[in-house]
């Protein structure tokens, strides 16, 4: 086709030299462009988010459909990079929650279903889900509606939490919890030999000591919540002192967590395994649970700690946000600074394994760098075996055991050091579970 | 100009210099340009006179005569002007292409090798691309059909910052992978605390810095500090900024405003390619690989 619209030619000039030129058969008139059709291409609403999820596609916790056109990604084992979110293309994701091996999605919608839920089902942790009756659905691959009983249909879903095998919802009519509940996690009584499979039993907690909740936290088996006077409140198994409530027993009503947060206002409480962190308002960080692997030294030497202790030993600064993985904890101080503690891969090369006092992550491994000065660290979420920080730019730095790519790097190796995953979008929020991950972003325009 | 001894002056080409390549022109007009420009001002200087011609007359039996006198055969009427454009060696160290202007490194007789030398330590370079909304053209440069018109009243300044930001991030996440090092190893962590560094790859082109330094729809002006990049990567990132912002967008003007510690202000303009700037540009370029070791030897795999 060039060779019909230009035709080159050399011309040649004094002192001998050739020089070529361009001579155009058909010259472009600019007129023509003015003819041409203005396109008009969508922008996305306010309100949409995209949800990148990844990680273990086997459970069904990453709501990939199960379809005959795509079997061979249901044969794959997992997810090694952020794929978008289907479900969130038709409904107006909100926030979620991962469990270990399942996913609850909350929508903003007017009607009755407002929770999402999907991948594994043994305990009925995202509802009863049966195509004929008697023989409830173990493994959902797309998310299904959760059923919740609400009275008022305009009742918004606040935070959701996920534990093993449970789910905590907190709505605006109070905290819903469904799933297993043989530590007493879903804050009712503990029944010998329940089949939570066949049951679908959702436990509502409207307020706790006549306070309202404000923010929910579920461990493995126990349940953490906040009422708004910044109390913490807990429930469930307690066997390494993870409730913090000073017994090594099983709670299975919502009792309040004292030791030296007695006094103390909380605004968050972080733990996805047995251990616990809690930060209070003027940025001090207390710890209770198991901490076998040197998250607390007290003066016993104990490992399992039931009763709620400050961390003094951090020196870290006002701390802005904390996270609790299996066995090591991550701080951000509000210079955006990060800092990591206890065993396993905490993010400061293969050398590192194990650490009591805080390690600083050297800020150029979260991308701040001559080019990028203002890119700062503002949340980080903790799976089991994995972390994960957001930065303020929208980007989502992850280090850990890349267990069936939960990591999102593309990989399946273990990350020592923080490093970006690839994702379209401007991270928001970012939910770790056992072995997935889900993000909700904003789109770029 | 003190020295009025040319092969005084031609001794003294040893190094690079810094011209500022207008755009629309090649890299290589721009060489033969500057090479004209050198050997006529060498031969304007005083030159070398024509060799002796030593005759040895006479009878070798009686008595000879020695005579010198002016070799014809060496003189510039015979064989010349003394400077030929072919045997001034000039080669460039970045390489710009048609449409782009800025500065450009070129290597002088001994100076070629410091040009290989700078071109193959591959140093980041700083661009000042401009480009416009709402119209797309066949090859993404503004001199071409336009194919495609759309709208372009919805980017506001935030959302082309926000999207630079995140073509940042995921460039020196590139840069990472394609160093060559396992991500595994304990020399990938301390690498990575030091911050950006230079791929192993010379093809990768890899963005370090990118910004938005003037926005007025439909026009704006990103500022970009990269490595390996080529003319046609950059247009093809304007196109991709205009698509991602539910747009279009084509390039209009790309202007090389940094090449590792040369600026615009040690650039040579158009007007002053004569030998005297020329020499005065290379003893500034000098005194810049004179201060900045690491131009032509460098240690690291950090970038610097």
């Amino acid at each position: 086709m060039l060779n019909n619209t230009k035709r080159v030619s050399y011309c040649i000039l004094a002192f001998n030299k050739r020089f070529m030129s361009v001579k155009r058969k058909y010259p472009i008139n600019p007129d023509d462009a003015k003819t041409l059709p203005v396109f008009e291409y969508g922008v996305s609403k306010d309100s949409y988010r995209r949800v990148f999820v990844w990680g273990n596609l086997q459970t069904g916790a990453l709501g990939v459909p199960y379809l005959k056109k795509n079997r061979n990604t249901l044969q794959r084992e997992c997810l090694g990079a952020p794929k978008r979110l289907g479900f969130a293309e038709k409904f107006p994701v909100k926030t979620a929650a991962c469990g270990f091996g399942f996913t609850a999605f909350a929508v903003d919608t007017d009607s009755g279903h407002k929770l999402y839920g999907t991948g594994l089902n043994t305990d009925s942790q995202i509802g009863r889900h049966e195509i004929r009756s008697g023989h409830p659905l173990e493994i959902i691959y797309f998310p299904q509606p959760i059923h919740l009983p609400l009275k008022n249909p305009k009742t918004k879903i606040k935070k959701i939490s996920a534990g093993r095998a449970h789910l905590a919802v907190l709505t605006d009519e109070g905290l819903f919890l469904l799933g297993n509940n043989s530590y007493g996690q879903c804050g009712r009584k503990i029944i010998q030999d329940e089949n939570y499979f066949m049951s679908n039993y959702i436990n509502h907690v409207r307020h706790i000591d006549g306070q309202t909740i404000k923010d929910i936290e579920c461990g493995q088996d126990h349940t953490l919540a906040i009422t708004e006077n910044g109390a913490v409140f807990s429930c469930g198994w307690g066997a390494d002192g993870q409730t913090g409530l000073g017994t090594f027993n099983n709670v299975s009503v919502f009792s309040r967590v004292k030791g030296d947060i007695e006094s103390e206002h909380i605004i968050k409480v972080a733990s996805r395994s047995d251990f616990v962190l809690a930060l209070n308002n003027k940025g001090e960080v207390f710890g209770w649970g198991n901490a076998e692997y040197d998250q607390i030294r007290n003066q016993r030497n104990e490992q399992q700690i039931c009763h709620p202790t400050h961390l003094k030993h951090l020196g870290v600064g006002k701390v802005q946000d904390v996270g609790a993985g299996g066995s090591f904890c991550v701080v951000v101080n509000d210079k955006g600074e990060v800092f990591t503690w206890g065993f396993g891969i905490l993010g400061a090369g293969p050398k590192v394994e194990q650490s009591f006092k805080p390690i600083k992550l050297a800020e150029s491994l979260f991308g701040r760098n001559d080019f990028q000065p203002d890119s700062r660290v503002v949340k980080v979420v903790c799976g089991l075996s994995y972390a994960v920080a957001v930065t303020s730019l929208g980007d989502i730095y992850a280090w850990g055991r890349n267990l069936r790519s939960c990591l999102g790097l593309g990989s399946e190796k273990d990350q020592y050091f923080p490093f970006k995953v690839s994702l379209g979008g401007y991270v928001e929020r970012v939910f770790c579970g056992y072995d997935h991950t889900v993000a909700i972003c904003k789109p770029f325009i | 100009m003190l020295i009025k001894d040319a092969p005084v002056i031609w001794d003294s080409l040893r190094s690079i210099i810094c011209v500022y390549k207008p755009p629309n022109v090649t890299c290589q007009r721009v060489r033969q340009t500057i090479i004209t420009a050198v050997c006529t001002g060498l031969n304007e200087m005083e030159c070398r006179p024509p060799m002796d011609y030593v005759s040895i007359e006479g009878n070798p039996s009686t008595q000879l005569t020695v005579t010198v006198k002016p070799n014809l055969a060496d003189h510039p009427l015979v064989v010349g002007p003394r400077y030929q454009i072919e045997d001034l060696k000039c080669s460039w160290s970045n390489y710009l292409g048609l449409h782009s202007s800025g500065v450009l490194l070129l290597g002088l007789r001994n100076g070629t090798k410091a040009a290989k030398l700078i071109r193959e330590n591959r140093p980041t370079r700083s661009y000042r691309v401009s480009g416009r909304f709402g119209e797309a053209t066949e090859n993404g440069f503004k001199n071409e059909k336009v194919v495609e018109r759309s709208t372009y009243k919805h980017i506001k300044h935030a959302n082309i910052n926000k999207l630079l930001a995140a073509m940042q991030a995921s460039h020196q996440k590139e840069m990472f992978k394609s160093c060559g090092v396992d991500l595994q190893s304990q020399t990938a962590y301390e690498m990575a605390c030091e911050g950006p560094i230079r791929p192993a790859d010379s093809k990768l082109p890899v963005i370090y810095g990118i910004k938005c330094v003037q926005f007025e729809p439909p026009d704006f002006v990103i500022e970009i500090q990269c490595i390996n990049e080529y003319e046609t990567y950059l247009k093809s990132l304007i196109h991709e900024i205009g698509a991602k912002l539910r747009s279009t967008a084509h390039c209009t003007g790309i202007q090389c405003i940094r090449h590792s510690y040369f600026t615009l202000e040690n650039a040579l303009l158009r007007k002053h390619w004569t030998l005297q700037h020329i020499i005065t540009n290379m003893e500034e370029c000098i005194a810049i690989i004179d201060e900045h070791e690491n131009l032509v030897k460098q240690k690291k795999a950090a970038l610097q």
